[in-house]
């Protein structure tokens, strides 16, 4: 099973960084077939990938997201879900050229972890470890398509020719990141009610201003503004996008920063 | 000008100036200040370690760091009276924004019966009670810890329960990791009635309105104090607890640390191997006059002699640690969460999904 584990985790691995060549290739060269060859590429590796996640799972006799390699091998799974999701919804097939890099980055530092399956710990022994870290996944996995579509975008005026051709108009870009991020926020807050409850559960305290907590917090407050400035400012263009880059390495910092700068209770390294 | 026309030039611009403010402190850019503030304030919280001794911040930051993370109360951040100026402040914004668009929200219910319409109104809602919820459930919950091992009984503060410690199990894996901590309890009121149940990590037990949380454990150990030879005290103390002879409160022993499995590494720290009884050694230092004179390592039931008076750790335990909560507004918290979801969800999608069917359905 340890093998099937290993074999598929690899094998999503380097199909991630196939598919990120070929989205290369096409943005370069501007022809179908490379990016169709990407995105099943891509698709392929997601279900190795899937693989992968089940099998863990099966050994461990738990839900694999307990650690720093289990989540971050989630992380790049969620991203590209959310990733087939809207490449296909928006029909925007240069986008991989922008998201298939942060999953192989995301994915390639799950393989630098430790992969030894552990026995829980008695605080994570809990039903709502599903939903907190589900919402989370799906959370981080949208707003990492909407970093992906900012990066599009502020790329956008510095690139001519057949590259600048793949990428749509400035206001599919904006749609893509507004519609992303918004599905991000909401399961981010799903995120934060799950884990608050959970919390209750577990401590007697919903909030305890833990690093992480705190940093899901500055999170969605980054995420918060950018909606209104969006919904009710008109707010688009470069701002917009370099609104959603900032909320990414936002997120980057609460799930990576947090667990290996700061203690607190989500620091289970 | 006559005076009057100057009074009431003086008037407009007094409600102009007033108007001025009120719209400012139900605006956008007011709520993105303070949401600011927070934010830094919310950075400062987790990069500063909160809650630590005065001299930890000038050790650690040097003076001049160290005196303005005090004066600005950078080592309490969450619970300083200016950040929960700012929580209050949000309040304000989100009550004021609420109420200046219940109106027009209404009108546009009215005109075009979409639900969608409630969403950012129930979203800002959402936000507001989220954080009235919460401190009220801060304000009006209360905690206090009960520790003791398994046959022990304490009463709970000035509440009239009395705590029971029935048992306590670690139930421990093949590689001795810990599965579960599970305490049975007894809780019994003025009235005699008692409520039996266990408290694990994650699952505690409830009873006559009280959440019982089973928070930590560790190893206590009876100390017996002997003067010229005669017992003439005897206590229990948990690793961290110290006693001393009562006729010579001058001289304290402190069971300082416990290793149910005792071995040394060979830079000469103490590790316990694994956590079962197999060679039990319990650290302790002698105190005199709040000196340090010794620290050693004993073996349970071993005789500890300082002049006239001789010490004896033995018959280690385990003990509990309880947290037992009572939080009357706790649901309210879970309603305004419900609220936030809400507005998400009818903002979001609700609202396109409609102007979605509209625009296919060719209306305006």
């Amino acid at each position: 099973m340890a093998r099937i584990e290993n074999i598929s985790f690899m094998t999503a691995l380097a199909a991630y960084l196939v598919s990120a060549a070929l989205y290369f290739v096409y943005i370069a060269v501007k022809k179908a077939w490379a990016s169709k060859a990407a995105y099943l590429v891509m698709a392929a590796g997601f279900l190795s990938h899937s693989v992968s996640i089940a099998v863990r799972g099966i050994i461990a006799q738990r839900l694999p997201l307990t650690n720093q390699y289990e989540f971050a091998t989630a992380f790049a799974w969620g991203i590209t879900l959310c990733f087939l999701f809207f490449v296909k919804r928006f029909k925007f097939d240069a986008l991989g050229a922008f998201v298939a890099p942060v999953i192989f980055l995301i994915i390639g530092y799950a393989s630098m972890q430790s992969r030894e399956i552990h026995n829980l710990m008695p605080a994570l022994k809990s039903n709502w470890l599903g939903f907190h870290v589900s919402m989370a996944i799906i959370a981080y996995g949208a707003f990492g398509v909407a970093f992906g579509v900012a990066m599009a975008f502020l790329l956008k005026d510095k690139v001519h020719g057949k590259i600048a051709e793949t990428i749509p108009d400035e206001k599919t870009l904006d749609l893509i990141i507004y519609r992303a991020v918004a599905l991000g926020f909401l399961f981010l807050t799903l995120c934060m009610v799950t884990g608050a409850i959970w919390a209750n559960n577990a401590w007697g305290s919903y909030w305890n201003w833990d690093p992480k907590e705190t940093w899901s917090l500055i999170t969605w407050i980054i995420y918060a503004v950018f909606l209104h400035l969006r919904i009710r400012k008109g707010m688009t263009g470069k701002k917009a996008a370099l609104f959603a880059a900032l909320g990414f390495i936002c997120v980057i910092f609460t799930y990576i920063g947090v667990n290996t700068l700061l203690s607190g209770l989500h620091s289970y390294k | 000008m006559s005076e009057n026309a100057q009074k009431e030039k003086n008037k407009d611009n007094t409600n102009g100036m007033l108007k001025k403010i009120f719209n400012f402190l139900k605006g956008m850019p007011f709520s993105f200040i303070l949401l600011g503030i927070i934010s830094f304030a919310c950075i400062m919280g987790s990069v500063i370690p909160q809650g630590q001794s005065i001299a930890y911040y000038m050790d650690s930051y040097g003076a001049r760091k160290g005196n303005l993370i005090i004066a600005f109360s950078l080592d309490d951040v969450f619970r300083c009276w200016w950040f929960i100026a700012l929580a209050g402040l949000l309040c304000f914004n989100l009550i004021l924004c609420s109420i200046s668009r219940i109106k027009s929200v209404i009108a546009a219910w009215k005109r075009t019966r979409r639900i969608g319409i409630w969403g950012s109104w129930l979203t800002h809602l959402g936000i507001l009670f989220l954080i009235v919820s919460f401190a009220l459930s801060q304000y009006t919950s209360s905690e206090d810890e009960i520790y003791g091992i398994p046959g022990s009984s304490q009463p709970l503060g000035d509440t009239g329960l009395q705590i029971a410690i029935d048992s306590f199990d670690v139930w421990m894996r093949d590689d001795y990791t810990v599965d579960q901590y599970v305490a049975g309890l007894t809780v019994s009121n003025e009235k005699g009635e008692k409520q039996r149940g266990e408290s694990s990590v994650n699952y505690p037990f409830r009873a006559f309105g009280y959440s019982f949380y089973q928070n930590s454990m560790g190893w206590a150990n009876y100390l017996d104090i002997y003067k010229d030879g005669e017992l003439v005290k005897t206590d229990l103390l948990c690793a961290g607890e110290y006693s001393y002879p009562d006729d010579f409160p001058a001289l304290v022993i402190m069971f300082s640390k416990f290793y149910p499995d005792f071995a040394e590494k060979e830079d000469g720290s103490f590790y316990t191997v694994t956590p079962l009884l197999k060679k039990p050694r319990s650290l302790y230092g002698i105190f005199y006059n709040g000196n340090l004179m010794s620290m050693d390592i004993v073996k349970p039931g071993e005789l500890i002699s300082v002049h006239d008076y001789g010490f004896v750790l033995r018959d280690p335990v385990q003990y509990t640690l309880i947290v037992a909560k009572t939080d009357p507004y706790a649901w309210t918290v879970l309603v305004a969460a419900s609220v936030l979801i809400a507005g998400l969800v009818l903002s979001f999608y609700i609202r396109p999904w409609e102007e979605n069917r509209r625009k296919d359905n060719g209306e305006n």
